[in-house]
């Protein structure tokens, strides 16, 4: 009995090879990981039909390296469980590359399992401990939780000059970690934090918690969880009187926020990277105008398009190194520098992190409209 | 002081609608012995039936009194009808069966709901106008209220009262009651078992579909998921009162809610579903039937 399993694990072994090579010879596979359903819906759906959009562009000009490309997409709900399910199930796939997901908790669960497969993945996940890992084969597309953190603290302290600062986060793997930076980062500053608690995202009940931070009395309430939380905390805020400033960290910007602050969103400050609307650069408008006359709207934030140019940057090193093979493709995109993105020049560093930031301040006006008061 | 009342107040509005959510659980349970899992996304569906409603009849811009009653009503009857229908198809053929089977057959029916939302209105949170009410805010000695707190606790107070008296003072309530004590003598009394259950089904699903566009109204985003955790706390709620005990669901979901808003407020929120539980757990072992289990001898 102990013999039979070496031979049946080789033979299995050999069967998957023939297999992954038969798929591989006549298209190449490229992985969508993102929440398609579930509360971040919208910024899953957005991730993928830009991925869908790019490849169909390249398909009509004969794909890559001469072979048609092939979008496989999984939805992970933005769930750590998911995440697992969908790695593996992409995975056996065969895909070369996988873009995703939107959160950074659901791309953690996955990691692992694309880096034991040499399986390129790159996402717009902002947590530091992304990059911790070393893994080869991540490339994050957004700007470190550190910089933002850097950035907010420098508003919050420089600029605004609060005195009573209260910090808000959910238990995400994502919130988390951008508050805990903020902290450090104005705590680096002497700023007087007064107050650090969290929500339970989607309780949609914050009264409780709020009520606790208005006999506090705070300058400003800063939360680093996501917009389906963040709309309603703003809405209870206003109802409950608290007169203190509401800013958001980048994932508050999207549309839904507006929606569900309804009236109180006017004056909410929102720190992220550019809109997509304000991107200076000819390769975003033109994104944009396809995008728009292909979904009938706007891609949902600024992440997707972060998704993209992760994306666009693979597929461009696919083709200067003329290879399919993913270590190789890995290696080159670690030296890439300044190719232009849509979201601005794509440069890694050789642990995978992009290089760059330029965060903003918006403030919600009243026709939900974004006015810049502060770079 | 006032932070202390103002944790009453919002603990108040939230438990209320807990208490309108737990109604629909202990009263099938009061008759049928059955928790009829499927009542939690009964409610989530009343909140998207109500969008719909509000969107066909009047539009995205009118706001009147008239507008919302007509949005309640259509979407109480509506999710009354889908409660009815529910019972007919999911429970009803397994009367007799073992229990367990009704209660794998609610669990499934509560799938059924959920999904069923989830492709017609698709995954993406829905949000309310936020207009349906108006904005209105006073402010006591430094206690605020909303207008949508103030319809929140009037109207299920009402109805919480007009139920305790609609089960008993009136001939269909003296049924309810006597179904409920014991199905077999019931009948033999005359009374027709099966249009008892259907009018418990009304009852329950049209509070849920209450509670439902109360979710809607005051929190303004809802999901196609949401209807587990409003059930479960709800559910806690009835255990909490003594199930099959209808001013037991009031009492639990009540209690439900103060106690949540104070350990959020006192403690932390980290702590406050620990405690909710624990508080569960202490109540079934120091009073297993509830906190009105007992005092009240007749179920239902």
């Amino acid at each position: 009995m102990k013999k039979m399993f070496p031979k049946l694990t080789a033979s299995l072994a050999v069967c998957s090879v023939l297999v992954s090579t038969s798929i591989a010879a006549d298209v190449i596979k490229i992985g969508v990981q993102a929440p398609i359903t579930g509360q971040y819906a919208n910024e899953g759906q957005s991730i993928d039909n830009g991925v869908k959009l790019i490849v169909d562009q390249y398909n009509a000009k004969g794909g890559v390296l001469g072979k048609k490309i092939e979008v496989v997409t999984c939805d992970d709900q933005g769930t750590a469980q998911q995440a697992a399910i969908c790695a593996k199930k992409l995975v056996n796939e065969g895909v070369k590359a996988v873009i995703g997901s939107y959160t950074s908790g659901a791309t953690e669960a996955a990691q692992t399992t694309y880096f034991r497969a040499g399986v390129l993945q790159t996402s717009d996940g902002t947590s530091d401990s992304l990059i911790a890992h070393k893994y080869w084969t991540f490339f994050r597309n957004s700007f470190p939780n550190s910089a933002e953190a850097d950035y907010t603290a420098k508003y919050f302290v420089d600029g605004k000059q609060y005195k009573k600062i209260v910090i808000l986060s959910d238990y995400s793997s994502y919130s988390t970690d951008l508050a805990d930076a903020t902290s450090k980062a104005l705590k680096a500053k002497n700023a007087n934090i007064i107050y650090e608690g969290k929500i339970k995202s989607g309780t949609q009940n914050f009264t409780a918690t709020l009520t606790k931070i208005k006999s506090m009395d705070p300058d400003v309430i800063y939360f680093s969880g996501y917009y389906t939380d963040g709309g309603l905390l703003r809405a209870q805020q206003i109802q409950l009187g608290i007169k203190a400033d509401f800013v958001g960290g980048d994932s508050n910007d999207n549309p839904d926020y507006m929606k569900l602050a309804g009236d109180s969103a006017k004056g909410t400050l929102l720190i992220n990277v550019p809109t997509p609307d304000i991107l200076p650069y000819d390769i975003a408008k033109t994104f944009l105008v396809d995008y728009k006359a292909k979904f009938n709207a706007m891609p949902a934030s600024i992440w997707s398009l972060m998704n993209v140019d992760g994306l666009r940057a693979i597929l461009h090193t696919m083709e200067q190194t003329k290879s399919e093979d993913t270590k190789v493709i890995a290696e080159s995109l670690h030296k890439l520098k300044d190719f232009p993105g849509i979201t601005g020049p794509v440069t890694f560093r050789e642990d995978g992190e992009r290089i760059g930031g330029g965060y903003m301040t918006y403030e919600v006006q009243a026709d939900k409209s974004y006015k810049i008061v502060y770079q | 002081m006032d932070i202390f009342l103002q944790q009453m107040v919002n603990g108040l509005t939230i438990g209320s609608l807990y208490a309108l959510v737990a109604l629909g659980y202990t009263m099938v349970y009061g008759v049928m012995r059955l928790i009829n899992f499927a009542h939690g996304d009964l409610v989530a569906f009343s909140a998207f039936i109500g969008l719909s409603v509000y969107a066909q009849i009047f539009g995205e811009s009118v706001t009147s009194l008239i507008a919302v009653i007509t949005v309640f009503v259509f979407t109480a009857a509506i999710v009354a009808f889908v409660g009815v229908l529910l019972e007919r198809l999911a429970y009803r053929p397994l009367r007799t069966a073992p229990r367990l089977s009704a209660v794998v057959s609610a669990l499934g029916a509560g799938l059924v709901i959920q999904n069923s939302v989830m492709l017609i209105w698709g995954p993406n949170m829905k949000i309310f106008p936020s207009n349906l009410f108006p904005a209105t805010i006073w402010e006591i000695g430094g206690i605020v209220i909303t207008f949508t707190q103030v319809m929140i606790l009037g109207l299920s107070s009402v109805l919480m009262v007009g139920l305790y008296f609609f089960i008993h003072q009136t001939k269909i309530g003296t049924a309810i009651r006597a179904v409920a004590i014991d199905q077999d003598a019931a009948k033999l009394m005359g009374i027709n078992v099966n249009r008892i259950v259907m009018i418990i089904f009304i009852i329950g699903s049209s509070l849920g579909a209450v509670a439902g566009l109360f979710i809607g109204t005051y929190y303004r985003g809802v999901t196609f998921d949401m209807g587990w955790m409003y059930g479960l706390n709800a559910f806690v709620a009835a255990i909490m009162g003594g199930i099959g005990n209808i001013p037991g669901a009031m009492l639990g979901g009540l209690l439900l809610g103060l106690f949540n808003a104070m350990i959020t407020g006192y403690i932390s929120t980290q702590w406050a579903e620990t405690f909710t539980f624990v508080l569960l757990i202490a109540i079934l072992v120091f009073r297993p039937t509830g906190i009105l289990g007992e005092t009240v001898a007749e179920k239902v």
